[in-house]
């Protein structure tokens, strides 16, 4: 599904990736764990083609596409979808009239017809309530006064409502406590099928305790050092990280 | 003649006047082709008043040559408007009566045209009032004046409409509010033409209140103006200001907020906040708060600030899905929409906000 070779990226002249090689697979869930500063957000940002983060060489191909020839909301309309480490709070824009608002400017890009008002609602009412997220807390302006961990479960709701067809997800576990944990968790176990992936981009192995990995790889200095099964989260949680970034 | 003011002056440094100068002696022919006037409209039905050129087409209220109202200040442009209006509007509304809805178009076609424009609102009364300036295809000088009275308990909403694309429109709104009165007030003025609007409140009996909020976009080479002063003569009145500007192209907005609270207007209640937003590089907004407080005993909180819009906030609208333009759209409606809540009726608020992401939506 995504194939990324030898990518090399740049933030500010600095090179952060250097020759990072990752493919994931339809039905297939892969974590990537590192040290902080490893460039975990900064490979997630590239992918969705954040400006001011360059790419300087390699590739990375999305469902046959070259994902890194097109403009963010095409990637978006593509099927990838990121979920931010810190999501941005955006105010005066209504995260139900955004989120409808993004929803259907996606399915035009794929020459789909727009969801119905009552449609969309619909789908924000079921996918709210297994998120455990509030009607009356959604239509207020896009992550304003959100708690940490309701930002991370906004970003899990978006993604439910965009029904993407890759989700790379950037630490949406941090800064939840373990029920929300659970929830979100749950929310990426429902997501999970056989034309989807995920790349779960994590700081802590608990994460893994509920959504199991097929793959487990270790990013550091730019670039994956090491790849394995799930036991490798598990050996990294027992050895830290000094071992590896050495 | 009367002096146009001059751009050395400190109160009219962000004014382009040139029209003004270059028509002063040009009057407005009678018969110059209308544009589709229901089209115009922000709120139908409507009674409504038309003056193009400064000649009535159509009348609501009383048409008249009306005589301004003397006991306020002399101003440069407005007394050029009282000394040579051919027409105008008188709008009396009785104690306790509620006015409705009024809409007076202006319609700028060539030359300069002069309209004084009067409001009486007896004790208790209401009225909305939507004021448009819009033009045909010629340079113009549309010069109207607005002298309002609002008795006790009286409310007034004013919308004051700019979509000017040629001439030189210039305004200068003077309310007065007796005890309990209210005024709120929203301009949003779109152009890529030259603009000066003045909105002058007193605040004159107690308990008294007036919101004045406004969008400006600066489009092509405009120079939108907007200067406010709002005046606290007496114990216990508020004053809410709110100003969003966004200036794209070569475009300049401009506003200079005043809050002036006299020596014994004690427990004044009074916020302003000014806001710009920078589509490029090119183009400029000057935001300069004039606060004259004389009282001690007066809250008065105000802001200022100049920004762009935020690249990760622009980026996050992206990566779900909305092409640039639209992200950028819509993070300017969020900037700008703030404005448009001193209407609490949806029935006002949302034409012009509709009106608004139209204009948004174009400079994206
Ligand atoms: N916007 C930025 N400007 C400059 N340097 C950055 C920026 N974002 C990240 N970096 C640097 O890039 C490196 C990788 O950061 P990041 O990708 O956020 O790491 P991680 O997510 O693995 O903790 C760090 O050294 C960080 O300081
Ligand atoms: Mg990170």
């Amino acid at each position: 599904m995504l194939a990324i070779t030898d990518l090399h990226a740049s933030v500010g002249g600095t090179p952060i990736l250097k020759g990072l090689t990752l493919s994931v697979g339809a039905g297939e869930v892969h974590a990537i764990m590192g040290p902080n500063g490893a460039g975990k957000s900064t490979l997630a940002h590239v992918l969705a083609g954040r400006e001011g983060y360059e790419v300087t060489g390699g590739t990375a191909v999305f469902l046959g596409q070259d994902l890194l020839a097109m403009a963010p909301h095409e990637r978006a309309a593509a099927g990838l979808f990121l979920g931010f480490q810190y999501p941005v709070e955006i105010p005066g824009v209504s995260n139900l009239l955004f989120l409808r608002t993004a929803l259907n400017a996606q399915r035009k890009l794929r020459g789909e017809p727009e969801v119905s008002g009552a449609e969309f609602l619909k789908r924000v009412r079921a996918e709210a309530q297994a998120l455990g997220l509030d009607m009356e807390m959604l239509k207020r302006p896009v992550n304003m006064g959100f708690s940490g961990g309701e930002k991370k479960r906004n970003e899990a709701f978006q993604m439910g409502i965009l029904q993407p067809r890759f989700a790379l997800l950037d630490e949406t576990d941090s800064g939840l406590d373990i029920d929300a944990l659970k929830v979100v968790a749950d929310s990426i176990n429902r997501f999970r099928g056989p034309d989807r992936g995920v790349l779960l981009i994590t700081h802590y192995q608990r994460l893994l305790d509920h959504v199991r990995p097929d793959r487990v790889h270790i990013l550091a200095a730019g670039r994956i050092v090491e790849s394995g099964g799930p036991e490798l989260a598990l050996r990294l949680e027992a050895q830290g990280y000094g071992a590896i970034a050495a | 003649m009367r002096e146009l003011p001059s751009r050395r002056e400190e109160a009219w440094r962000w004014a382009d006047l040139r029209l003004a100068e270059r028509l002063r002696a040009v009057p407005a022919p009678a018969n110059d082709a209308l544009p589709d006037l229901d089209s115009l409209a922000l709120v139908r039905p409507a009674a409504r008043a038309v003056l193009a050129g400064g000649h009535a087409i159509e009348s609501a209220g009383r048409p008249t040559h009306p005589a301004p109202d003397r006991s306020i200040a002399p101003h440069p442009l407005a007394d050029i408007a009282a000394a040579e209006a051919l027409a105008g509007l008188v709008v009396d509304v009785g104690e306790g009566e509620d006015g409705g809805l009024l809409e007076c178009v202006h319609l700028g076609t060539s030359g300069a045209a002069h309209s004084v424009l009067r409001v009486e609102l007896a004790a208790g009364a209401r009225l909305t009032l939507v004021e448009t300036i819009a033009d045909a295809e010629a340079d113009h000088w549309s010069n109207i004046r607005l002298d309002a009275r609002l008795g006790e308990g009286a409310e007034l909403v004013r919308i004051l409409r700019i979509e000017t694309v040629h001439g030189l429109a210039s305004t200068r709104a003077h309310v007065a509010l007796a005890r309990a009165a209210r005024l709120a007030e929203v301009s949003m003025i779109a152009s890529p033409a030259a603009v000066r609007a003045e909105t002058h409140v007193r605040l004159e009996g107690e308990g008294a209140e007036a919101v004045v909020n406004g969008v400006l976009l600066a489009s092509g080479s405009a120079a939108l103006d907007v200067v406010t002063r709002l005046q606290h003569e007496v114990p216990h009145t508020v004053s809410r200001q709110l100003w969003r500007l966004v200036a794209a192209g070569m475009g300049q907005a401009s506003i200079a907020g005043g809050v002036a609270v006299a020596r014994h207007a004690q427990k004044t209640d009074a916020a302003q906040s000014l806001r710009g937003l920078l589509l490029n590089r090119t183009a400029a907004v000057n935001l300069k708060p004039e606060l004259e407080i004389f009282a001690d005993d007066v809250a008065c909180a105000h802001g200022c600030a100049v920004g762009e819009i935020d690249p990760l906030q622009r980026f996050y609208l992206e990566s779900r899905g909305l092409p640039r333009p639209e992200a950028r759209a819509l993070l300017m409606q969020a900037f700008a929409a703030e404005a448009l809540h001193a209407l609490a009726d949806p029935e006002l608020s949302q034409p012009l906000a509709d009106r608004l992401a139209g204009h948004l939506g174009a400079l994206a």
